[in-house]
């Protein structure tokens, strides 16, 4: 599926989640995980602008590989983000995990390089389904229920989705991607923008994940936490650039997010509500709309990616090594795990925005484009949340689990973290830095880049600015530390509103039904049984005299059937899921080579 | 110091000596320093860019900084938290 001037990554990490369930075992097929990363990062760099891989399909053309300024940042940094990904899951000897990871990053990159309506849809679809399983098979009751949560909350989000790619078909005749104005919107549209707006996590949608992200494996959270809502946030940008109500939500978001960042107890929940937040400053960004904006998003997102990556890299190592992720049992550990702090630090302040990190020159410019462009509350609603951001994820996180104001906790039983898992951060952390220091290595793949010179963050006033607000900021918690101390809770949130929905539902499907049921079995125990039982009577001498001598023979044949049926309906929502892949991937294929 | 002796890196030495009650005042005198320092620079730097007004004044941000941040973290902690707490399990999973 390659052409002289373009390579699709998808097909190396599809290839790649066909063979490695057939490999040995020996553990050595591992090296070969990094194949595909390394593929990605040759295409997203070496892939010409156009489009490729069209084919034809119910009369209508799909485009696979659909590269422009915009699609190759997002395949860029998926590229780079899929190779610390791997390297530091290499450890892990579970193949499935590893099937779901490829495959869900497979999904990020059809989604980001697709043309047309109908080939995002399925990418989008895969994607739910890897990262279901990336949640599954943490392998805990909690972490598959949550599994089975996300899974449902993402199959309606698409239903929406669909339901406004059809529409949109129905009227407009085409299934091209490409920006909608906001002026003559009409139906179709704001479902398609609500099926999007799921998946980017905006609120009051949001709460599958801080449900779900915190309960996936170790290393499963890490490829979540970049490739879902950031898929989603560049299809908004594809589709709804200068959407107010974009703007305003994005700004809610921001805000939204660092709340309950600040009050949760959980490690990884404090990082899922603060994707919500920092998602929030790219979907502000596009929904102000300016080229100044839209390159503000896009660099934040291209640095959210690999300093949220780092940040799910330290929580997860903590909580491999610890067993625990809730900040109250943590604390004291500084000298314990000394480079899992380092490297978790430079993503937390790379998150908050300190000068020197990539954070400082992708937020800075979504902020100054949103004050350029007259959207004066939205600047500051993102500076509210910036202070947030440094508080709970720069300082509290960090704070309980590795001090806590205890003293090093030298009889806690660490479990030792493998190599692979301090590459993966290195990788991460280096770049975090190298693109804080140096910015035109992210701003020369800008999409806008005519727009890129309007902005300097390298100013003696902007480095001054973010150091006082964050100096002070970090004044305020020191003086509050007692208070923002966390402590075992839930806090409610909007999925409590879905299971209400969930089990209203539920409750409408499941009433008929067992009333039909009791029906069923009051005729059934009245009627069947004594006309069973008079069959019975007669076949028992007829069995006796004649069947027996015949059947003894294929009943053992029966039963081996009958064992292969169970096994294929046994309710495990993970087997079949795996087969809808499977039997979806061989669709694909089947077509591409008729 | 760890009971059994074992050998530390430079760094797990060096975290480990920060705790100290000495090391501990050291530490918060150079970030009182450091913030006196950074509120003292954007006296002497303009800004060039005001974009909310009242950002023109000396020394808004610093104040900008502290006061969200208390309020952030007072509204959140004092009046929200208790508000929308429930116990870990009321959903029946930790």
């Amino acid at each position: 599926m390659a052409t002289s001037s373009f390579f699709h990554p998808s097909v190396a990490f599809l290839m790649m989640a066909a063979i490695l369930p057939f490999l040995p075992g020996n553990r050595r097929w591992k090296w070969l995980l990094l194949l595909p990363p390394l593929a990605a990062i040759y295409a997203a760099f070496n892939n010409q602008p156009g489009d490729h891989l069209t084919l034809q399909w119910l009369g209508q053309t799909l485009k696979l590989g659909h590269v422009d300024s915009l699609s190759s940042i997002f395949a860029q940094v998926f590229a780079i983000m899929s190779l610390a990904g791997l390297i530091y899951s290499l450890h892990v000897n579970d193949k499935g995990q590893h099937v779901a990871a490829l495959l869900y990053v497979a999904g990020g990159f059809g989604c980001v390089l697709a043309g047309d309506y109908l080939s995002l849809f399925a990418f989008w679809e895969l994607m739910s389904l890897g990262s279901t399983f990336l949640v599954m098979l943490n392998r805990t009751p909690e972490s598959v229920r949550a599994a089975f949560r996300y899974f449902l909350y993402h199959t309606v989000g698409g239903l929406i989705l669909l339901a406004g790619i059809l529409l949109r078909y129905r009227l407009t005749n085409s299934f091209d991607f490409g920006p909608i104005a906001s002026g003559g919107a009409i139906l179709p549209d704001w479902l398609i923008l609500i099926g999007f707006c799921v998946n980017a996590a905006v609120v009051p949608l949001h709460a599958w994940l801080p449900d779900a992200y915190p309960r996936g494996t170790v290393t499963g959270s890490v490829f979540m936490c970049a490739f879902t809502t950031k898929t989603a946030v560049y299809v908004l940008a594809r589709a709804f650039p200068g959407w107010e109500i974009l703007a305003i939500a994005g700004t809610i978001m921001a805000i939204y997010g660092v709340l309950y960042a600040s009050m949760e107890n959980n490690a990884r929940r404090i990082l899922s509500y603060h994707i919500v937040s920092q998602v929030g400053y790219m979907v502000a960004g596009i929904g102000v709309g300016t080229a100044m904006t839209i390159n503000g998003a896009s660099a934040h997102a291209y640095a959210h990616i690999l300093y949220k990556g780092l940040l799910f890299m330290g929580a997860g190592a903590v909580l491999y090594s610890a067993g625990t992720q809730r900040l109250d049992e943590l604390g004291g550990l500084a000298a314990r795990l000394p480079w899992v702090m380092v490297l978790y630090m430079v993503a937390a302040l790379s998150i908050s925005g300190m000068p020197l990190f990539n954070g400082f020159v992708s937020k800075t410019m979504t902020i100054a484009g949103a004050a350029e462009a007259g959207h004066t509350w939205v600047a500051l609603g993102l500076e509210l949340a910036a202070v947030g951001t440094f508080i709970s994820v720069g300082l509290k996180l960090p704070y309980f689990a590795f001090w806590g104001g205890k003293p090093t906790n030298w009889s806690r039983e660490l479990k030792p973290i493998p190599a692979n898992m301090y590459a993966g951060m290195a990788i991460l952390a280096i770049l975090c830095f190298l693109q804080g220091v140096y910015p035109e290595i992210l701003y020369r793949y800008l999409p806008f880049q005519a727009a890129v010179h309007e902005y300097h963050p390298w100013t003696s006033w902007n480095v001054i600015q973010a150091l006082n607000i964050l100096g002070f900021s970090g004044l305020a918690f020191y003086l509050l530390r007692k208070v923002i101390a966390p402590h075992k809770a839930l806090n409610l949130d909007f999925d409590l509103f879905y299971r209400l929905i969930g089990r209203t539902i539920l409750f409408f499907i499941c009433r008929p039904l067992a009333f039909f049921d009791n029906i069923w079995t009051n005729v059934w125990n009245a009627v069947g049984l004594r006309i069973l039982k008079g069959l019975g009577k007669l076949t028992s001498v007829f069995d006796l005299r004649v069947i027996d001598f015949i059947v003894d023979g294929s009943a053992r044949d029966v039963k081996r059937v009958g064992q292969l049926g169970a096994l294929a309906q046994n309710g495990r929502l993970q087997q079949y899921l795996g087969l809808a892949v499977f039997l979806a991937l061989v669709i694909l294929a089947v077509l591409w080579y008729w | 110091m760890p009971p059994h002796g074992e050998n530390l890196g430079f760094l797990a030495k060096f975290l480990a000596a920060q705790l100290t009650a000495d090391r501990i005042k050291f530490w918060r005198r150079v970030f009182f320093g450091a913030l006196i320092l950074v509120a003292a620079l954007s006296l002497v730097i303009a800004n060039h860019h005001p974009h909310f007004g009242y950002d023109q004044y000396p020394l808004f941000w610093s104040v900008f900084g502290a006061l969200v941040g208390l309020a952030m973290v007072l509204l959140v902690k004092k009046i929200i938290q208790p508000m929308i707490k429930r116990s870990e399990d009321y959903y029946g999973d930790l």
